[in-house]
């Protein structure tokens, strides 16, 4: 028996000794705690080579001396050293932080006294069906529940609460069934009802409602560790809310446990898997997901299957394997080898070790409505077609030959008017041939990998001087050509000018082109507006322009701009990537010379923003370039370098054409070999050319055909892209091997192991495969010791608060013993007998008479029995966070009862997400609440970020999901006190409940406070409670009449508006009263 | 508040504490209630609601400063001073110093390592001629009164495991915070305010990295209510601190009467001591409200206090601010207050933002010693300075003579320590020439975390919590009192 146990014996006969000791109850648990570490299932920590855990170790003959000589304690080594006075000797010895209390030591020797009876741990032998237990008061069980229940009361001397009554039963149980309370017609109509089975009729009502399933949901969104974000680092957002409403909808169509169970953890192995199957898969995708910079991707891969293991242990074993990832658990004999066997389970999903950056991450599920389905088979036929259309095109041949030949008929770049050229292959020389060499002034100059050549890397340190400058103003014909590749540059930051000439002098004059401020952009992507001015005086006397679209940063772009000479903006052309570009004119008022003595320079310069990053060819004309020339420029210059590299390499079309494979990506780029990514680079060259070749210069079918395919691509991803997805299980082609990781870290690869379940449990049944499949049938064999046991003890736990194991989610000998080992074991076995019918359990539990007590307690019990263990008394605990939240929204009326769906946002305190945010370009990092119906949605539907869980939620101890949770903690702070009171969901409550009062029951304030209680906690006030609120109605009203401005602040608490036919200072007032009994201890609490 | 009022008030703690057979203490309320120590039969200490055999011996500390500085500050350009890397500069990492250590994925594919020496001069100062940066001229005032230590070393080399590692001993989520287990084992002084106490403030550098996580001051396992509550410089300091528009004073407390009144009621009839709880909690909460703007308002603080931690020190939200409510909040015995002050992950640009982060918060974090040093505090009370791991000694992107990055390295870095029962003015460690591996006295992160425990009077051996059949300790299975700094 656990701690309570013994305190109630102890209570009851404070001096007596234990009668007839049980290894199991009274002995196991001293071991465990105390003595396994050192000689328990670790053999490396081991010592002297005795071992406890087991009968054999126990009492083997040790060369002449036994540890323990049943029926002798004190010819046993085991008590001598437990109870030797001599600290030496003593064990557990000193520094162990362990000590065996005298009782503790007391026990020992009566055990050992009685004959050492020793047991195997009862959590690992399967429940077998306790017969019913014989009782005194046979007219109280209601059913076989009763019995247990009823028998360990008889046996305490204690006797069972009476019948709750109607109200408070009907509260209770509405809110246990289906999270929420129930309405005033339905309490009426079950007051109404006299018959036997009015009780019973509502449960089965109950258990239809379509509000059970979310109930349900709520307690297996911990254990499945359900978020809406990827936790860890950056944290932005996911998708798994399918996931949830897959969840929901079991349990309301009762999927039995074992399909339950099978689905999620295997329902892509399923022969022929429909497509809820594989959505039920999701639940081992709810670990978190990484992808902070710089980590490695095998040390997160390896968390990601090792939390599946702790979450699936936790949740159908109920055990906490997690331990044996570094050594041999030290308590309950998991071997680390079974850790790592169990591991290769799961180990064998296509996924990524870092992903995550653009919402979900892979292998996912794309779940398309039926009409993006068509449009998707559509276009991937069209696709089909297309290709096979052009492989028959004998495109092999045609490119080799014009890879061949399209050099020499390649168009140079224009020279006409080319004052300068900076090349920046490795040199700053001007190689236009007019000398125009640029100069270094500030900093390093250093050269990287370029679109033609090499390119120079400004680091906004750099300070480069060019050479040329005059042609560049208002009143002379010019142009001027560059690529550039921008570094990262945070979002909001100001814009940088890639070249300037301008003056120091306040006026600014002179020329400059650059970036304006960096923006954030759809599809995670950042950008800024391209942007020219010619200045004479800032910033009215000049001419501003911008690209009227930001340009997308990604590698390299090009941009020339062509000018007149004119002095007018409408003189200004923009060319991005060879292709003119819309113009948005900001200034076009340029009055004077914009001629300056300053250089044409780049990088750091005092009055710009430097810019950072590289920059490659950049020419000048004096004269303005042409559409094709700036074509000429930005396509065909690039495709020139390449053939002249790439002349006499062999073409194949098929590497155009294939489509990567997911797993193939795996391969790290940061793995890759200087060989590797040289081909790599190889490859993305000749898809250029043969882009190139297939847009320009194939025979003018092909060049359609082909613009084609690449429209259809364009619009099959952009569909793709709008597709919801959900993250799924699926199983590598190619399985990754799974090896013993010495002391847990993923580098230290140990022996070779395969998928098999622990090796001191049953096997795999027969036939059963040794994946996912095999394992989630082995869980629910029904002779499996644990899944029926957890299972129906955390349901006992949703009901009477605590489980009858406390430990919900350790059955192992450190985990405290059930209060009622044969209820436990009848449940379970009764769970597998009626096929794992989770609702028939949920009936079962709440028609018997154990649960239908009154919670009123007496201080005797309250001393004898704090816990409710003993259950001699109903339930009374305050409800979790969301229903918390749920009761407030629904007895206000204010409830938005839809069903499913994505997450919302309801109001939160202003910049929480933001404070803690990272970077501007994930998604997840800003909050901003929603509106309309969405405000009102149930408390499981709002969007939970690991990183910064809803606040009222986490302060009534909702947690925050970064884990599978199996027990939330039961806190009372103030921190709840001050949600309740001022949190704008509660005040918005408070108003519609006065609001709905004041229209409900008229003018009387009495049957206001009626009816606003009622609401609140399904019961009339009594009395003394109705003086004290009506008190507060009269004080209030007075003080709300004086203060016509505070009642107005007070009404507009939410986006909900007050009736306006409702007196404004009346309504005010009744709002405080309202909110008074939504503060109630009664009112947030299941009794 | 009226006589009348008061009389009731004290009634109802009489009528309370009566009622309630444990006989928890007031100020056990005030800490926040460890409700699992009813369960089990323990009865908590009755003055601060923590353990009953806590502490498990006479504290130097009784409250706990962290100025964690989120991102990694530079320990090259800061405190551990090498000349000999001037020689090195842009010279190859050896191999023999490397040692094959794993590197992370941002700088594991860079062709070449070169060494970056830094480009701020050393400083001595005090009377321990103790080397610190140009960058922190007020350090070299307090180098006195704190313990250097230059050897710390993690395990983790990303932000995310290694400040959860610093935190909560354990670099993967789910263990509970060094706030969370210090408002678990002992409680709290303060019957107004919680326990354990989080501010936060934005980077000066330009680059505003690394992002902050909740579980940083969460409870893991520990019941929820030892989570660290955040006070925040813009809204309400605590969250729904404030009431809503259109409720005063005189109603807000008319409405707790009423509350209270009925809440009774109700414990009559139930006797569940869980009502009498919450009773007590909503008159905290009624405190707090009280309490906490009373403790965020500086504008009573004397102008050469504001002198002392700089002009800042008058914005709330910014470090300097933070450092002064800081103090605040030990003055009214908080016992651990936990400061994140972002912005020192400097891979790029590394001159520019580290010159930004060091003015923003130099002279605040020398001001919090001095201030706690005049009032006689710094003898009680415990300053931790420093990251979540050290920075590489080889450049991160281009090496050029004005500018470089530094990526993670957790092998060394430097943390100072000060007060409530350490030496003073003194180093401890050394690190190679490289500022790569440590040539003596390591001092791991649960080495620090037991001996911060060590100077609040625990056995970080012996402050345990069983959890999923384990008894878990905030330093795992290691960790050593550094001896070598205690008084």
């Amino acid at each position: 028996m656990g701690l309570v146990g013994l305190k109630v014996t102890m209570a009851g006969q404070p001096d007596a000794k234990p009668k007839g000791v049980n290894f199991n109850r009274d002995i196991r648990p001293i071991l465990s705690d105390n003595c396994f570490a050192c000689h328990g299932p670790d053999e490396k920590q081991r010592m002297v080579d005795l071992r406890l855990d087991t009968k054999e170790g126990a009492f083997a003959d040790r060369g002449g001396y036994q540890v323990i000589v049943p029926g002798k304690a004190s010819e046993s080594r085991l008590y001598q050293r437990i109870s030797s006075k001599d600290g030496a000797t003593r064990m557990p010895p000193v520094g162990s932080e362990r000590t065996l209390t005298e009782k503790q030591i007391e026990f020992i020797r009566q055990w050992i006294d009685e004959g050492a009876d020793w047991q195997t741990h009862w959590a690992f032998n399967p429940p077998r069906r306790p017969d019913l237990p014989k009782v005194k008061d046979g007219a109280w069980p209601r059913n076989d529940i009763d019995y247990f229940v009823l028998s360990r009361l008889e046996r305490e001397g204690l006797r069972p609460s009476h019948e709750a009554d109607k109200t408070t039963l009907l509260r209770r149980v509405t809110l246990d069934l289906t999270g929420l309370p129930p309405t005033p017609s339905e309490i009426e109509s079950f007051l109404a009802d006299a018959s036997k089975d009015a009780y019973e009729k509502r449960v089965e009502q109950l258990l239809e409602s379509v509000h059970y399933g979310e109930r349900m949901a709520m307690q297996w969104l911990d254990l499945g560790r359900y978020a809406d974000s990827h936790g860890y680092h950056i944290d932005s957002l996911r998708e798994m809310w399918h996931w949830r409403d897959w969840v929901i909808d079991a349990f309301n169509h009762n999927l039995p446990f074992d399909q339950f169970t099978i689905q999620q953890l295997a329902g892509d192995l399923i022969p022929n898997p429909t497509l809820q199957q594989r959505i039920a898969t999701g639940f081992n995708r709810n670990h978190m997901i990484n992808f902070e910079g710089g980590a490695i991707p095998e040390e997160y891969q390896t968390e990601y299957v090792v939390d599946r293991i702790e979450a699936t242990s936790n949740v159908w074993l109920g055990l906490t394997m997690g331990c044996a990832r570094c050594h041999d658990h030290k308590y309950d004999p998991i071997k680390q080898k079974d850790f790592y066997q169990f591991f290769a389970f799961f180990n064998t999903i296509p996924e990524k070790g870092l992903d995550g950056v653009k919402g979900n991450a892979a292998p996912l599920l794309q779940l398309p409505s039926p009409q993006q389905e068509q449009q998707l088979e559509e276009l991937s036929q069209q696709i089909k077609a297309k290709q096979s259309a052009l492989s028959e095109q004998k495109l092999d041949a045609l490119q080799e030959e014009w890879q061949k030949t399209r050099l020499g008929t390649m168009p140079l770049p224009p020279k006409n008017g080319l004052l300068s050229n900076y090349e920046f292959d490795g040199h700053l020389a001007d190689t236009s041939g007019n000398y125009q060499h640029a100069k270094l002034k500030k900093g390093e100059v250093t050269y990287s990998p370029g679109i033609i050549g090499k390119a120079v890397d400004l680091d906004g340190e750099t300070h480069l001087e060019f050479g040329n400058k005059s042609v560049l103003e208002g009143s002379q014909a010019f142009s001027l050509a560059l690529w550039f590749n921008t570094r990262l540059i945070s979002v909001g930051s100001k814009g940088r000018a890639f070249l300037q000439q301008v003056d120091d002098s306040s006026d600014r004059r002179g020329f400059e082109v650059g970036l304006g401020d960096i923006l954030k952009l759809p599809g995670m992507k950042r950008g800024a507006h391209l942007q020219v001015r010619l200045i004479h005086r800032w910033p009215d006397d000049s001419i501003q322009v911008q690209s009227k679209d930001p340009i997308v940063f990604e590698a390299w772009r090009h941009a020339t701009i062509s000018y007149d000479g004119s002095s007018k903006a409408a003189g200004l052309k923009l060319y991005v990537d060879g292709k003119p570009t819309a113009i948005e004119v900001i200034q076009d008022h340029l009055t004077g010379t914009t001629q300056t003595a300053s250089p044409l320079e780049a990088g750091d310069k005092r009055v710009a923003t430097p810019y950072k990053g590289l920059l490659d060819d950049v020419r000048i004309y004096d004269r303005s370039l042409t559409e094709g020339e700036a074509e000429n420029l930005a396509i065909h210059q690039p495709i020139r370098a390449i053939l002249a590299e790439l002349a006499d390499q062999p073409f194949k079309w098929s590497d155009v054409l294939k489509d990567s494979d997911p797993e193939e990506d795996q391969t790290e780029l940061t793995k890759l070999t200087k060989e590797a990514r040289a081909e790599l680079e190889l490859e993305a060259k000749r898809a250029k050319l043969t882009e190139y070749f297939l847009a320009y210069d194939a025979p003018q079918p092909i060049r359609q055909a082909y613009a084609e395919l690449r429209d259809l691509k364009a619009r099959k991803a952009e569909l793709e892209e709008s597709i919801p997805t959900t993250m799924v299980m699926e199983e590598m082609k190619k399985p990754r091997e799974t090896f013993i990781l010495g002391r847990g870290d993923y580098r230290n690869h140990g022996e070779k192991v395969s998928a098999n379940v622990p090796s001191w449990l049953a096997p795999l049944p027969k036939g059963a495969p040794a994946n996912r499949l095999g394992l989630a049938q082995w869980l629910v064999a029904p002779s499996h010791p644990l899944t029926a046991r957890v299972a129906v003890n955390r349901y006992w736990q949703n009901y009477f608060g605590t489980g009858l194991v406390k430990t919900a989610e350790d059955f192992g000998s450190q985990g405290e013993l059930p209060s009622h080992p044969e209820l436990l074991d009848w449940m379970a076995t009764e769970f597998i007998r009626t096929g794992w019918d989770i609702k028939a359990m949920q009936r079962l539990i709440v028609t018997s008479a154990t649960y239908r007590q009154s919670s009123h307690v007496t201080k005797d019990l309250l001393e004898k029995d704090p816990e409710n263990r003993l259950l001699a008394r109903g339930p009374r605990f305050r409800m979790p966070a969301e229903m918390v939240r749920d009761n407030a929204l629904a007895v206000s009326g204010l409830l938005n009862p839809d069903i499913g769906g994505p997450s919302v946002y309801p109001y939160q305190p202003k910049g929480l997400w933001e404070e803690m945010a990272f970077g501007e370009i994930f998604t997840g990092q800003s909050y901003t609440p929603g509106s309309g119906k969405d405000l009102y949605r149930r408390s499981m539907y709002t969007t939970w970020k690991r990183t910064v869980p809803p606040p009222a939620l986490s302060t009534f101890d909702a947690p925050d999901r970064e884990k599978c949770t199996a027990r939330r903690a039961r806190t009372n702070t103030p921190l709840q006190a001050l949600v309740l009171l001022n949190d704008p969901t509660y005040v918005e409550a408070a108003r519609a409940l006065a609001q709905r009062v004041i229209e409900q029951a008229g003018n009387d304030p009495t049957k206001r406070i009626n009816a606003a209680f009622s609401l609140a906690t399904g019961r009339k006030p009594q009395p003394g409670e109705l003086k004290v609120l009506l008190e507060l109605a009269k004080q209030q009203q007075e003080d709300y009449r004086r203060k016509k401005e505070l009642s107005q602040k007070l009404l507009g608490v939410g986006e909900s508006k007050a009736d306006p036919a409702v007196n404004v200072s009346e309504l005010a007032a009744w709002t405080t009263v309202a909110s008074t009994i939504l503060n109630l201890d009664e009112t947030i609490t299941k009794e | 508040m009226d006589l009348k009022r008061e009389l009731e008030l004290a009634l109802t703690r009489r009528q309370f504490f009566s009622r309630t057979s444990a006989g928890i203490g007031i100020a056990a309320l005030g800490s926040l209630l460890n409700p699992e120590l009813f369960a089990l039969g323990t009865t908590p200490n009755s003055k601060t609601g923590g353990l009953p055999d806590l502490p498990h011996f006479a504290p130097k500390a009784k409250r706990v400063i962290f100025l964690h500085q989120s991102g990694a500050p530079s320990q090259i350009e800061l405190f551990d001073y090498k000349p000999k890397l001037r020689k090195y500069h842009g010279t190859e990492l050896p191999d023999s110093i490397r040692k094959g250590q794993r590197i992370t994925g941002m700088t594991s594919g860079q062709s070449s390592l070169p060494v970056a020496a830094p480009i701020f001069k050393f400083e001595q100062g005090g009377k321990s001629g103790a080397y610190v940066s140009e960058l922190l001229p007020h350090h070299t005032k307090i180098v006195d009164d704190i313990c250097i230590i230059k050897t710390m070393n993690t395990e983790a080399i990303n932000h995310d495991p290694a400040i959860t590692f610093i935190q909560t001993g354990s670099q993967q989520p789910g263990r509970p915070s060094l706030g969370s287990w210090v408002s678990y084992g002992l409680g709290s002084d303060n019957q107004n305010l919680p326990a354990f106490v989080v501010l936060i403030s934005q980077a000066n550098a330009l680059n505003p990295d690394q992002p902050l996580f909740s579980r940083l001051w969460g409870s893991g396992f520990l019941p929820s209510n030892h989570q660290g509550v955040k006070f925040r410089s813009s809204g309400d300091p605590v969250l729904y601190l404030s009431d809503p528009p259109g409720i005063d004073r005189a109603g807000r407390r008319r409405m707790l009467d009423s509350l209270e009144k009925l809440n009774h009621m109700k414990a009559e009839v139930f006797g569940d001591p869980e009502i009498d709880t919450r009773i007590a909690q909503y008159e905290m909460a009624y405190r707090m409200q009280t309490s906490v703007p009373e403790l965020m308002d500086l504008s009573k603080e004397p102008p050469h206090i504001f002198d002392l931690y700089g002009p800042d020190s008058r914005k709330p939200g910014t470090y300097a601010a933070n450092c002064l409510l800081a103090r605040r909040l030990a003055e009214r015995n908080v016992r651990f207050i936990q400061l994140y002050h972002r912005g020192w992950d400097q891979h790029g640009d590394l001159p520019r933002d580290i010159v930004l982060q060091c003015k923003g918060v130099d002279q605040a974090s020398a001001a919090l010693i001095l201030d706690l040093k005049q009032r006689g505090m710094l003898d009680d009370t415990l300053v931790i300075w420093g990251g979540e791991f050290g920075r590489t000694v080889y450049c991160q992107g281009t090496l050029t003579e004005t500018n470089y990055g530094r990526d993670h390295h957790p092998r060394c870095f430097t943390m100072w320590v000060a007060g409530g029962g350490l030496k003073r003015g003194v180093s401890v460690g050394e690190t190679d020439d490289y500022c790569y591996n440590i040539l003596q006295d390591p001092v791991h992160v649960h080495d620090l975390q037991a001996t911060i425990l060590h100077c609040l009077g625990v056995d970080h051996k012996r402050l345990t919590y069983k959890f999923q059949g384990r008894h878990f300790r905030l330093t795992d299975v290691a960790g050593e009192v550094v001896t070598k700094i205690l008084v």
